[in-house]
Protein backbone atom coordinates (compact mmCIF):
# COMPACT_ATOMS: atom_id res chain seq x y z
CA UNK A 1 0.00 0.00 0.00
CA UNK A 2 1.73 3.44 -0.92
CA UNK A 3 -0.19 6.70 -0.01
CA UNK A 4 0.19 9.96 -0.99
CA UNK A 5 0.63 13.03 1.18
CA UNK A 6 -2.91 14.86 1.88
CA UNK A 7 -3.73 18.00 -0.43
CA UNK A 8 -5.47 20.78 0.11
CA UNK A 9 -8.09 21.93 -1.98
CA UNK A 10 -8.04 24.90 0.06
CA UNK A 11 -4.78 26.75 0.33
CA UNK A 12 -2.77 28.53 2.60
CA UNK A 13 -5.12 30.49 5.08
CA UNK A 14 -5.11 33.25 7.55
CA UNK A 15 -5.89 31.87 10.77
CA UNK A 16 -8.81 33.12 12.41
CA UNK A 17 -8.62 35.29 15.82
CA UNK A 18 -9.54 33.96 19.44
CA UNK A 19 -13.36 35.58 19.39
CA UNK A 20 -14.04 33.24 15.97
CA UNK A 21 -12.42 29.58 17.94
CA UNK A 22 -15.12 30.83 21.09
CA UNK A 23 -17.83 31.03 18.81
CA UNK A 24 -16.83 28.12 16.90
CA UNK A 25 -17.20 26.12 19.95
CA UNK A 26 -20.28 27.94 21.21
CA UNK A 27 -22.02 27.27 17.93
CA UNK A 28 -21.08 23.67 18.40
CA UNK A 29 -22.45 23.61 21.91
CA UNK A 30 -25.41 25.02 21.71
CA UNK A 31 -26.71 22.64 18.75
CA UNK A 32 -24.92 19.54 20.34
CA UNK A 33 -28.01 20.84 23.58
CA UNK A 34 -30.59 21.01 21.66
CA UNK A 35 -31.60 17.65 21.84
CA UNK A 36 -35.08 16.50 23.17
CA UNK A 37 -35.04 17.26 26.48
CA UNK A 38 -33.93 20.89 25.75
CA UNK A 39 -36.43 21.66 23.13
CA UNK A 40 -39.12 20.04 25.02
CA UNK A 41 -38.47 21.71 28.59
CA UNK A 42 -37.60 25.13 26.44
CA UNK A 43 -41.49 24.56 24.02
CA UNK A 44 -43.18 24.04 27.43
CA UNK A 45 -41.75 26.61 29.30
CA UNK A 46 -43.12 29.26 26.09
CA UNK A 47 -46.60 27.68 26.63
CA UNK A 48 -46.59 27.51 30.36
CA UNK A 49 -45.54 31.22 30.35
CA UNK A 50 -47.54 32.21 27.54
CA UNK A 51 -50.45 31.09 28.51
CA UNK A 52 -50.64 32.09 32.40
CA UNK A 53 -49.54 35.76 31.10
CA UNK A 54 -52.46 36.20 28.56
CA UNK A 55 -54.78 34.56 30.49
CA UNK A 56 -54.17 36.41 33.54
CA UNK A 57 -54.02 39.06 31.69
CA UNK A 58 -57.39 38.57 29.87
CA UNK A 59 -59.15 38.37 33.49
CA UNK A 60 -57.56 41.14 34.66
CA UNK A 61 -58.89 43.40 31.78
CA UNK A 62 -62.63 42.38 32.55
CA UNK A 63 -62.04 44.53 36.46
CA UNK A 64 -59.85 47.19 35.21
CA UNK A 65 -56.96 48.28 32.92
CA UNK A 66 -53.84 45.56 33.09
CA UNK A 67 -50.62 46.79 34.88
CA UNK A 68 -47.44 45.39 34.26
CA UNK A 69 -47.68 43.24 37.56
CA UNK A 70 -50.34 41.19 35.72
CA UNK A 71 -47.78 39.64 33.38
CA UNK A 72 -45.56 38.98 36.50
CA UNK A 73 -47.99 36.06 37.87
CA UNK A 74 -46.06 33.49 36.42
CA UNK A 75 -43.19 33.88 38.65
CA UNK A 76 -45.37 33.73 41.80
CA UNK A 77 -45.80 29.75 40.63
CA UNK A 78 -43.28 27.46 41.22
CA UNK A 79 -44.07 25.79 37.92
CA UNK A 80 -42.03 28.38 36.37
CA UNK A 81 -38.27 27.92 38.54
CA UNK A 82 -38.95 23.78 37.72
CA UNK A 83 -39.17 24.80 34.24
CA UNK A 84 -35.98 26.48 34.49
CA UNK A 85 -34.43 23.69 36.61
CA UNK A 86 -34.99 21.05 33.14
CA UNK A 87 -33.98 23.99 30.87
CA UNK A 88 -30.62 24.43 33.18
CA UNK A 89 -30.09 20.87 33.51
CA UNK A 90 -30.38 19.63 29.80
CA UNK A 91 -28.51 22.44 28.48
CA UNK A 92 -26.04 22.98 31.23
CA UNK A 93 -26.03 19.85 32.93
CA UNK A 94 -23.34 18.44 30.28
CA UNK A 95 -21.73 21.14 28.74
CA UNK A 96 -18.33 20.76 30.33
CA UNK A 97 -19.12 16.98 31.79
CA UNK A 98 -19.62 15.48 29.30
CA UNK A 99 -15.75 16.99 27.27
CA UNK A 100 -14.40 15.59 30.36
CA UNK A 101 -15.77 12.33 30.43
CA UNK A 102 -15.06 11.84 26.90
CA UNK A 103 -11.80 13.47 27.34
CA UNK A 104 -12.17 15.90 24.29
CA UNK A 105 -11.47 18.52 26.62
CA UNK A 106 -7.72 17.79 26.00
CA UNK A 107 -8.11 18.10 22.08
CA UNK A 108 -9.31 21.62 22.27
CA UNK A 109 -7.17 22.83 25.14
CA UNK A 110 -4.09 21.50 22.43
CA UNK A 111 -5.19 23.86 20.19
CA UNK A 112 -4.54 27.92 20.44
CA UNK A 113 -7.23 28.18 23.16
CA UNK A 114 -6.97 29.31 26.83
CA UNK A 115 -9.25 27.41 29.28
CA UNK A 116 -11.10 30.42 29.99
CA UNK A 117 -12.06 30.95 26.44
CA UNK A 118 -13.44 27.56 26.35
CA UNK A 119 -15.58 27.87 29.97
CA UNK A 120 -16.28 30.95 28.02
CA UNK A 121 -17.84 29.41 25.21
CA UNK A 122 -19.54 26.95 27.23
CA UNK A 123 -20.86 29.42 28.88
CA UNK A 124 -22.16 31.34 25.91
CA UNK A 125 -23.88 28.48 24.84
CA UNK A 126 -25.65 27.34 27.67
CA UNK A 127 -26.17 30.77 28.72
CA UNK A 128 -28.24 31.35 25.07
CA UNK A 129 -30.39 28.49 25.70
CA UNK A 130 -31.44 29.37 29.42
CA UNK A 131 -31.98 32.86 28.18
CA UNK A 132 -34.03 31.62 25.71
CA UNK A 133 -36.05 29.89 28.37
CA UNK A 134 -35.97 32.75 30.57
CA UNK A 135 -36.78 35.80 28.40
CA UNK A 136 -38.21 34.31 25.20
CA UNK A 137 -41.12 33.39 26.66
CA UNK A 138 -42.05 36.89 28.46
CA UNK A 139 -41.83 38.47 25.21
CA UNK A 140 -43.57 36.36 23.42
CA UNK A 141 -46.29 36.83 26.22
CA UNK A 142 -45.57 40.83 26.00
CA UNK A 143 -46.36 40.38 21.90
CA UNK A 144 -49.40 38.41 21.90
CA UNK A 145 -50.86 40.59 24.50
CA UNK A 146 -50.38 43.66 23.04
CA UNK A 147 -51.71 41.83 19.67
CA UNK A 148 -54.72 40.83 21.12
CA UNK A 149 -55.06 44.52 21.99
CA UNK A 150 -55.37 43.57 26.40
CA UNK A 151 -52.54 46.46 27.50
CA UNK A 152 -51.68 49.92 26.63
CA UNK A 153 -48.06 50.25 24.98
CA UNK A 154 -46.82 51.23 28.61
CA UNK A 155 -47.67 48.71 30.41
CA UNK A 156 -46.43 46.39 27.42
CA UNK A 157 -42.91 47.95 27.27
CA UNK A 158 -42.86 47.80 31.51
CA UNK A 159 -43.72 44.11 31.36
CA UNK A 160 -41.06 43.84 28.83
CA UNK A 161 -38.68 45.15 30.87
CA UNK A 162 -39.47 43.20 33.60
CA UNK A 163 -39.28 40.04 31.77
CA UNK A 164 -35.43 41.12 30.34
CA UNK A 165 -34.46 42.18 33.62
CA UNK A 166 -35.89 39.33 35.34
CA UNK A 167 -34.88 37.06 32.43
CA UNK A 168 -31.49 37.48 32.35
CA UNK A 169 -30.34 37.72 35.96
CA UNK A 170 -32.03 34.20 36.07
CA UNK A 171 -29.98 33.26 33.16
CA UNK A 172 -26.69 34.35 34.76
CA UNK A 173 -27.80 32.48 37.98
CA UNK A 174 -28.61 29.55 36.22
CA UNK A 175 -25.84 29.25 34.03
CA UNK A 176 -23.52 29.55 36.58
CA UNK A 177 -24.62 26.85 38.99
CA UNK A 178 -25.35 24.58 35.84
CA UNK A 179 -21.45 25.51 34.84
CA UNK A 180 -20.14 24.65 38.26
CA UNK A 181 -22.07 21.99 38.82
CA UNK A 182 -21.20 20.08 35.47
CA UNK A 183 -17.34 20.97 36.26
CA UNK A 184 -17.45 18.41 39.38
CA UNK A 185 -18.05 15.32 37.52
CA UNK A 186 -18.00 13.58 34.27
CA UNK A 187 -21.24 12.05 33.90
CA UNK A 188 -24.31 14.95 32.66
CA UNK A 189 -26.65 12.67 34.64
CA UNK A 190 -24.94 13.31 38.04
CA UNK A 191 -24.86 17.07 37.70
CA UNK A 192 -28.34 17.41 36.35
CA UNK A 193 -29.28 15.66 39.39
CA UNK A 194 -27.03 17.95 41.23
CA UNK A 195 -28.87 21.06 39.94
CA UNK A 196 -32.06 19.89 41.26
CA UNK A 197 -30.84 18.76 44.49
CA UNK A 198 -29.29 21.95 45.25
CA UNK A 199 -31.99 24.29 44.67
CA UNK A 200 -34.49 22.38 46.46
CA UNK A 201 -32.05 22.05 49.28
CA UNK A 202 -31.87 26.01 49.36
CA UNK A 203 -35.14 26.30 48.76
CA UNK A 204 -36.57 24.42 51.24
CA UNK A 205 -34.32 24.53 53.82
CA UNK A 206 -33.97 28.49 53.32
CA UNK A 207 -37.61 28.32 54.00
CA UNK A 208 -37.04 26.39 57.05
CA UNK A 209 -34.48 27.84 58.72
CA UNK A 210 -35.47 31.10 57.86
CA UNK A 211 -39.11 30.20 59.52
CA UNK A 212 -37.36 28.83 62.74
CA UNK A 213 -34.98 31.51 63.24
CA UNK A 214 -37.00 34.53 61.65
CA UNK A 215 -33.54 35.69 60.51
CA UNK A 216 -34.31 38.50 57.34
CA UNK A 217 -31.10 37.51 55.91
CA UNK A 218 -31.53 33.48 55.69
CA UNK A 219 -34.15 33.93 52.41
CA UNK A 220 -31.37 35.22 50.27
CA UNK A 221 -30.08 31.92 50.43
CA UNK A 222 -33.40 30.99 48.46
CA UNK A 223 -32.48 31.62 44.55
CA UNK A 224 -36.29 31.01 43.60
CA UNK A 225 -37.20 33.58 46.90
CA UNK A 226 -34.49 36.08 45.16
CA UNK A 227 -35.84 34.99 41.40
CA UNK A 228 -39.52 36.45 42.72
CA UNK A 229 -38.38 39.33 44.51
CA UNK A 230 -36.66 40.42 41.40
CA UNK A 231 -39.34 39.73 39.57
CA UNK A 232 -41.39 41.98 41.53
CA UNK A 233 -39.24 44.89 41.83
CA UNK A 234 -38.90 44.15 38.13
CA UNK A 235 -42.83 44.53 37.20
CA UNK A 236 -43.24 47.07 39.80
CA UNK A 237 -45.60 44.98 42.83
CA UNK A 238 -44.82 46.67 45.76
CA UNK A 239 -44.59 43.65 48.87
CA UNK A 240 -45.04 40.25 48.92
CA UNK A 241 -41.64 39.07 49.14
CA UNK A 242 -39.19 38.90 51.86
CA UNK A 243 -35.96 39.87 50.32
CA UNK A 244 -34.79 43.28 48.89
CA UNK A 245 -35.31 43.27 45.23
CA UNK A 246 -32.01 45.21 43.74
CA UNK A 247 -30.16 42.93 47.06
CA UNK A 248 -31.60 39.87 45.53
CA UNK A 249 -30.38 40.70 41.66
CA UNK A 250 -27.17 41.28 43.52
CA UNK A 251 -27.21 38.11 44.95
CA UNK A 252 -28.36 36.09 42.13
CA UNK A 253 -25.83 37.35 39.99
CA UNK A 254 -23.19 37.46 42.04
CA UNK A 255 -23.34 34.24 42.72
CA UNK A 256 -23.49 33.41 38.87
CA UNK A 257 -20.31 34.95 38.69
CA UNK A 258 -19.12 33.41 41.60
CA UNK A 259 -19.86 29.82 40.57
CA UNK A 260 -18.96 30.65 36.73
CA UNK A 261 -15.24 31.07 38.70
CA UNK A 262 -15.46 28.24 40.56
CA UNK A 263 -16.02 26.09 37.26
CA UNK A 264 -12.84 27.78 35.87
CA UNK A 265 -11.07 26.77 39.16
CA UNK A 266 -12.27 23.45 39.09
CA UNK A 267 -11.62 23.13 35.27
CA UNK A 268 -7.79 23.76 35.85
CA UNK A 269 -7.97 21.26 38.62
CA UNK A 270 -9.49 18.77 36.35
CA UNK A 271 -6.54 19.38 33.82
CA UNK A 272 -3.92 18.12 36.01
CA UNK A 273 -5.64 15.34 37.92
CA UNK A 274 -6.42 14.11 34.35
CA UNK A 275 -2.56 12.89 34.35
CA UNK B 1 23.75 22.82 11.76
CA UNK B 2 20.23 22.57 11.35
CA UNK B 3 17.39 25.03 13.40
CA UNK B 4 16.56 22.72 16.48
CA UNK B 5 12.83 21.77 16.72
CA UNK B 6 12.28 20.53 20.05
CA UNK B 7 14.89 21.89 22.99
CA UNK B 8 14.39 21.00 25.83
CA UNK B 9 16.68 22.13 29.30
CA UNK B 10 16.77 20.20 32.30
CA UNK B 11 13.33 19.86 32.51
CA UNK B 12 11.68 17.96 35.55
CA UNK B 13 7.87 17.14 36.37
CA UNK B 14 7.07 15.36 39.53
CA UNK B 15 3.45 13.93 40.34
CA UNK B 16 3.29 13.07 43.60
CA UNK B 17 6.01 11.06 44.96
CA UNK B 18 6.52 9.92 41.11
CA UNK B 19 8.89 11.50 39.19
CA UNK B 20 7.15 11.24 35.39
CA UNK B 21 10.32 13.71 33.57
CA UNK B 22 13.53 13.63 35.48
CA UNK B 23 16.00 16.25 34.72
CA UNK B 24 15.95 15.62 30.31
CA UNK B 25 17.95 17.73 28.29
CA UNK B 26 17.05 16.95 24.86
CA UNK B 27 17.75 18.93 21.80
CA UNK B 28 15.56 17.26 18.79
CA UNK B 29 15.72 18.48 14.74
CA UNK B 30 13.23 18.72 12.15
CA UNK B 31 11.81 15.61 10.51
CA UNK B 32 10.07 12.16 11.91
CA UNK B 33 11.12 11.78 15.45
CA UNK B 34 10.01 8.46 17.26
CA UNK B 35 9.83 8.97 21.73
CA UNK B 36 9.80 5.69 22.16
CA UNK B 37 9.55 4.00 25.45
CA UNK B 38 7.51 1.40 28.08
CA UNK B 39 4.33 2.59 29.48
CA UNK B 40 4.79 5.69 32.12
CA UNK B 41 8.06 6.26 30.79
CA UNK B 42 7.25 9.72 30.63
CA UNK B 43 6.26 10.17 26.70
CA UNK B 44 3.03 11.35 27.26
CA UNK B 45 4.08 13.96 30.46
CA UNK B 46 6.70 15.19 27.67
CA UNK B 47 4.41 15.40 24.71
CA UNK B 48 1.87 17.72 27.11
CA UNK B 49 4.71 19.69 28.45
CA UNK B 50 5.81 20.50 24.91
CA UNK B 51 1.99 21.77 23.97
CA UNK B 52 2.13 24.28 27.27
CA UNK B 53 -0.86 21.78 28.92
CA UNK B 54 1.69 21.15 32.00
CA UNK B 55 4.34 23.57 33.57
CA UNK B 56 7.56 21.72 34.20
CA UNK B 57 9.05 21.53 37.87
CA UNK B 58 12.23 22.80 36.82
CA UNK B 59 14.16 23.48 33.41
CA UNK B 60 12.91 24.86 30.51
CA UNK B 61 11.45 23.72 26.92
CA UNK B 62 10.89 25.11 23.51
CA UNK B 63 8.69 24.26 20.27
CA UNK B 64 9.36 24.96 16.82
CA UNK B 65 11.27 28.68 18.86
CA UNK B 66 8.42 29.14 21.28
CA UNK B 67 8.23 28.53 25.02
CA UNK B 68 4.74 26.37 25.66
CA UNK B 69 5.00 27.66 29.09
CA UNK B 70 5.59 31.56 28.43
CA UNK B 71 3.42 31.64 25.14
CA UNK B 72 1.19 28.62 25.09
CA UNK B 73 -1.07 29.65 22.25
CA UNK B 74 2.31 30.36 19.93
CA UNK B 75 2.91 26.91 20.37
CA UNK B 76 -0.56 25.46 19.98
CA UNK B 77 -1.23 27.08 16.67
CA UNK B 78 1.71 25.31 15.05
CA UNK B 79 1.41 21.98 15.91
CA UNK B 80 -1.16 19.17 15.68
CA UNK B 81 -1.86 17.04 18.53
CA UNK B 82 -3.38 12.79 18.43
CA UNK B 83 -4.10 12.26 22.48
CA UNK B 84 -3.55 8.74 22.75
CA UNK B 85 -6.96 7.91 24.55
CA UNK B 86 -10.55 7.70 23.11
CA UNK B 87 -11.59 12.02 22.61
CA UNK B 88 -13.99 12.03 20.05
CA UNK B 89 -17.39 13.16 20.14
CA UNK B 90 -19.69 10.19 19.62
CA UNK B 91 -22.46 12.66 18.67
CA UNK B 92 -20.48 14.52 15.38
CA UNK B 93 -20.08 12.78 12.14
CA UNK B 94 -16.61 12.60 10.75
CA UNK B 95 -16.67 15.31 8.38
CA UNK B 96 -18.36 17.24 11.27
CA UNK B 97 -15.76 16.84 14.19
CA UNK B 98 -13.05 17.42 12.21
CA UNK B 99 -14.18 20.61 10.46
CA UNK B 100 -15.16 22.06 13.75
CA UNK B 101 -11.56 21.27 15.11
CA UNK B 102 -10.52 22.76 12.27
CA UNK B 103 -12.35 25.79 13.27
CA UNK B 104 -11.01 26.00 16.64
CA UNK B 105 -7.37 25.52 15.10
CA UNK B 106 -8.35 28.38 13.35
CA UNK B 107 -9.30 27.85 10.22
CA UNK B 108 -12.08 30.13 8.32
CA UNK B 109 -15.61 27.74 8.50
CA UNK B 110 -14.78 27.38 4.18
CA UNK B 111 -11.80 26.39 4.63
CA UNK B 112 -11.75 23.95 7.72
CA UNK B 113 -14.88 22.16 5.74
CA UNK B 114 -12.54 21.90 2.82
CA UNK B 115 -9.49 20.64 4.42
CA UNK B 116 -11.97 18.57 6.50
CA UNK B 117 -12.50 16.39 3.37
CA UNK B 118 -9.12 16.39 2.13
CA UNK B 119 -7.55 14.75 5.29
CA UNK B 120 -10.46 12.19 5.82
CA UNK B 121 -9.96 10.86 1.95
CA UNK B 122 -6.20 10.70 2.67
CA UNK B 123 -7.16 9.05 5.95
CA UNK B 124 -9.07 6.62 3.85
CA UNK B 125 -12.72 7.78 5.69
CA UNK B 126 -13.90 10.00 2.06
CA UNK B 127 -16.78 6.70 2.17
CA UNK B 128 -17.78 6.93 6.08
CA UNK B 129 -16.97 10.94 7.02
CA UNK B 130 -20.84 11.15 7.16
CA UNK B 131 -21.59 8.70 9.53
CA UNK B 132 -21.87 9.37 13.36
CA UNK B 133 -18.62 9.15 14.97
CA UNK B 134 -20.22 6.67 17.50
CA UNK B 135 -20.63 3.77 14.45
CA UNK B 136 -17.14 3.68 13.63
CA UNK B 137 -14.66 1.52 14.41
CA UNK B 138 -11.47 1.30 16.58
CA UNK B 139 -9.44 2.00 13.41
CA UNK B 140 -11.51 4.28 12.02
CA UNK B 141 -11.71 6.13 15.13
CA UNK B 142 -7.70 5.90 14.98
CA UNK B 143 -7.60 7.48 11.56
CA UNK B 144 -10.59 10.85 12.30
CA UNK B 145 -7.71 10.95 15.64
CA UNK B 146 -5.11 11.40 13.04
CA UNK B 147 -7.39 13.48 10.80
CA UNK B 148 -8.68 16.20 12.92
CA UNK B 149 -4.58 16.07 13.99
CA UNK B 150 -3.17 17.70 10.61
CA UNK B 151 -6.45 19.37 9.20
CA UNK B 152 -5.11 22.64 10.03
CA UNK B 153 -2.12 21.75 8.16
CA UNK B 154 0.50 22.00 11.24
CA UNK B 155 4.66 22.30 10.76
CA UNK B 156 4.31 20.01 13.89
CA UNK B 157 2.47 17.14 15.25
CA UNK B 158 2.75 15.51 18.28
CA UNK B 159 0.97 11.13 17.46
CA UNK B 160 0.59 9.56 21.13
CA UNK B 161 0.59 5.77 20.47
CA UNK B 162 -1.36 6.39 16.62
CA UNK B 163 -1.09 2.19 16.53
CA UNK B 164 -2.92 1.37 19.66
CA UNK B 165 -5.77 -0.90 20.13
CA UNK B 166 -5.27 -1.63 16.01
CA UNK B 167 -4.97 -5.42 14.34
CA UNK B 168 -1.94 -5.95 12.55
CA UNK B 169 -3.14 -4.85 9.16
CA UNK B 170 -4.74 -1.74 11.00
CA UNK B 171 -1.93 -0.62 12.67
CA UNK B 172 0.14 -1.32 9.26
CA UNK B 173 -2.12 1.42 7.59
CA UNK B 174 -1.54 3.58 10.38
CA UNK B 175 1.39 3.31 9.70
CA UNK B 176 1.74 3.75 6.22
CA UNK B 177 -0.19 7.05 6.74
CA UNK B 178 2.40 8.45 8.73
CA UNK B 179 5.06 7.44 6.24
CA UNK B 180 3.07 9.63 3.65
CA UNK B 181 3.17 12.40 6.53
CA UNK B 182 7.11 12.58 7.03
CA UNK B 183 7.20 12.37 3.02
CA UNK B 184 5.47 15.84 3.36
CA UNK B 185 8.23 18.79 3.18
CA UNK B 186 8.71 21.44 5.91
CA UNK B 187 6.95 19.09 8.02
CA UNK B 188 7.72 17.15 11.32
CA UNK B 189 6.00 14.77 13.75
CA UNK B 190 7.24 13.00 17.23
CA UNK B 191 5.64 9.35 16.93
CA UNK B 192 5.14 8.60 20.73
CA UNK B 193 4.81 4.86 21.11
CA UNK B 194 5.35 1.72 23.27
CA UNK B 195 5.84 -0.42 20.43
CA UNK B 196 9.06 0.38 19.82
CA UNK B 197 8.96 -1.97 16.36
CA UNK B 198 6.72 1.24 15.00
CA UNK B 199 9.38 3.49 14.94
CA UNK B 200 11.69 1.53 13.14
CA UNK B 201 11.87 2.15 9.27
CA UNK B 202 9.28 5.27 10.34
CA UNK B 203 11.45 7.49 12.17
CA UNK B 204 14.95 9.56 11.31
CA UNK B 205 15.47 10.70 15.04
CA UNK B 206 14.71 8.88 18.46
CA UNK B 207 14.70 10.12 21.81
CA UNK B 208 14.45 7.32 24.20
CA UNK B 209 13.08 7.36 27.82
CA UNK B 210 12.66 4.91 30.40
CA UNK B 211 11.49 5.80 33.92
CA UNK B 212 11.27 9.58 32.77
CA UNK B 213 15.68 9.47 32.12
CA UNK B 214 16.76 9.98 28.47
CA UNK B 215 18.15 6.67 27.61
CA UNK B 216 19.11 7.67 24.35
CA UNK B 217 18.76 10.03 21.81
CA UNK B 218 19.83 11.48 18.51
CA UNK B 219 19.46 10.22 14.56
CA UNK B 220 18.69 6.70 14.11
CA UNK B 221 21.38 5.75 12.00
CA UNK B 222 23.80 7.42 14.13
CA UNK B 223 22.64 5.30 17.36
CA UNK B 224 22.57 2.07 15.43
CA UNK B 225 25.82 2.53 13.90
CA UNK B 226 27.01 3.11 17.24
CA UNK B 227 25.91 0.04 18.17
CA UNK B 228 26.40 -2.27 14.95
CA UNK B 229 29.34 -5.02 15.35
CA UNK B 230 29.42 -4.25 19.35
CA UNK B 231 28.43 -6.81 21.72
CA UNK B 232 26.97 -6.11 25.18
CA UNK B 233 27.28 -7.80 28.60
CA UNK B 234 25.44 -7.56 31.56
CA UNK B 235 27.52 -8.91 34.75
CA UNK B 236 26.81 -9.31 38.32
CA UNK B 237 29.92 -8.74 40.76
CA UNK B 238 32.96 -6.30 40.70
CA UNK B 239 33.15 -4.04 37.05
CA UNK B 240 36.45 -2.55 37.56
CA UNK B 241 38.29 -6.41 38.17
CA UNK B 242 36.02 -7.79 35.54
CA UNK B 243 37.28 -4.88 33.47
CA UNK B 244 40.72 -5.50 34.28
CA UNK B 245 40.56 -8.74 33.13
CA UNK B 246 38.93 -7.92 29.89
CA UNK B 247 41.47 -5.73 29.14
CA UNK B 248 44.64 -8.60 30.01
CA UNK B 249 42.85 -10.93 27.52
CA UNK B 250 43.59 -8.06 24.63
CA UNK B 251 39.88 -6.55 24.81
CA UNK B 252 39.18 -3.05 25.15
CA UNK B 253 35.83 -2.97 26.79
CA UNK B 254 33.50 0.01 27.33
CA UNK B 255 31.69 0.85 30.34
CA UNK B 256 28.44 1.75 30.19
CA UNK B 257 25.70 2.89 32.45
CA UNK B 258 24.47 -0.54 33.30
CA UNK B 259 26.12 -2.76 31.30
CA UNK B 260 29.71 -3.33 29.55
CA UNK B 261 30.43 -2.93 25.28
CA UNK B 262 33.03 -4.54 23.74
CA UNK B 263 33.98 -5.41 19.95
CA UNK B 264 34.86 -9.58 19.81
CA UNK B 265 35.94 -10.64 17.22
CA UNK B 266 34.99 -14.32 15.85
CA UNK B 267 36.01 -16.78 17.92
CA UNK B 268 36.88 -14.21 21.43
CA UNK B 269 33.75 -14.85 22.79
CA UNK B 270 35.90 -17.65 25.41
CA UNK B 271 37.81 -14.63 26.39
CA UNK B 272 34.75 -13.08 28.50
CA UNK B 273 33.71 -15.61 30.44
CA UNK B 274 37.70 -16.36 30.82
CA UNK B 275 37.58 -12.81 32.11
CA UNK B 276 34.64 -13.59 34.40
CA UNK B 277 35.31 -16.25 36.03
CA UNK B 278 38.97 -14.46 36.93
CA UNK B 279 37.66 -11.48 37.96
CA UNK B 280 34.91 -13.57 39.92
CA UNK B 281 31.55 -11.74 38.34
CA UNK B 282 28.36 -13.68 36.93
CA UNK B 283 27.94 -12.98 33.03
CA UNK B 284 24.24 -12.09 33.30
CA UNK B 285 23.86 -11.75 29.75
CA UNK B 286 25.98 -11.57 26.47
CA UNK B 287 24.68 -10.87 23.18
CA UNK B 288 25.09 -8.58 19.51
CA UNK B 289 23.86 -5.25 19.35
CA UNK B 290 21.01 -5.33 16.88
CA UNK B 291 20.51 -2.91 14.28
CA UNK B 292 16.83 -1.83 15.43
CA UNK B 293 15.18 0.76 17.90
CA UNK B 294 14.00 -1.98 19.71
CA UNK B 295 17.37 -3.76 19.99
CA UNK B 296 19.08 -0.34 20.83
CA UNK B 297 16.28 0.45 23.33
CA UNK B 298 16.82 -3.03 25.24
CA UNK B 299 20.67 -2.70 24.56
CA UNK B 300 20.65 0.54 27.23
CA UNK B 301 17.64 -0.26 29.10
CA UNK B 302 18.31 -1.88 32.49
CA UNK B 303 16.45 -5.15 32.29
CA UNK B 304 15.36 -7.13 35.32
CA UNK B 305 17.93 -9.35 36.69
CA UNK B 306 16.03 -13.04 37.40
CA UNK B 307 16.51 -14.61 41.05
CA UNK B 308 19.55 -16.55 41.55
CA UNK B 309 17.56 -20.12 42.23
CA UNK B 310 20.61 -20.97 44.96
Amino acid sequence: MSISAPRYAAGPSARTGPASRILAIASREFFRRARAATLLSVALTFFVVVTSVVVTVIFASFLRAPTAGDFESVYESPVWPFLMLIVAASAGAGSLAEDVGDRSISLYLSRPIRLVDYVSAKTIACGSWLVIATVGPGLTAVAVTGALGYASASVLLAALLGFVATGFVAAIFFTGLALALSSLTNRALYSGVAIFGVILVLYIGGSVVAGITGNIYVPYANPIENIRSVAHGAFGVSGGTATDPASSALTLVGSGVVLWVFALWRMRRVEVVSE
Amino acid sequence: MPVALIEVNGVSKRFGTVEAVSNLSVELSPGSIGLVGPNGSGKTTLIRLLLGLLSPDSGNLSVLGCDPQRDPLGVRGQVGYMPEHDCLSPDLSGIGFVAHMGRVSGLPKEVAISRAHDVLEFVGLAEERYRKIREYSVGMRQRVKLAQAIVHDPPLCFLDEPTAGLDPSGREEMLELLRALGRLPNHSFVLSTHLLHDADGLCDQVLMLDAGHCIASGPVRELIASHEGESVIRIQGDTDRFLASLLQHGLTPKPMDREIRVELAPGTTRAVFESAAEAGVQVRYLGRSVATIEGLFLARVELPVPEDPT
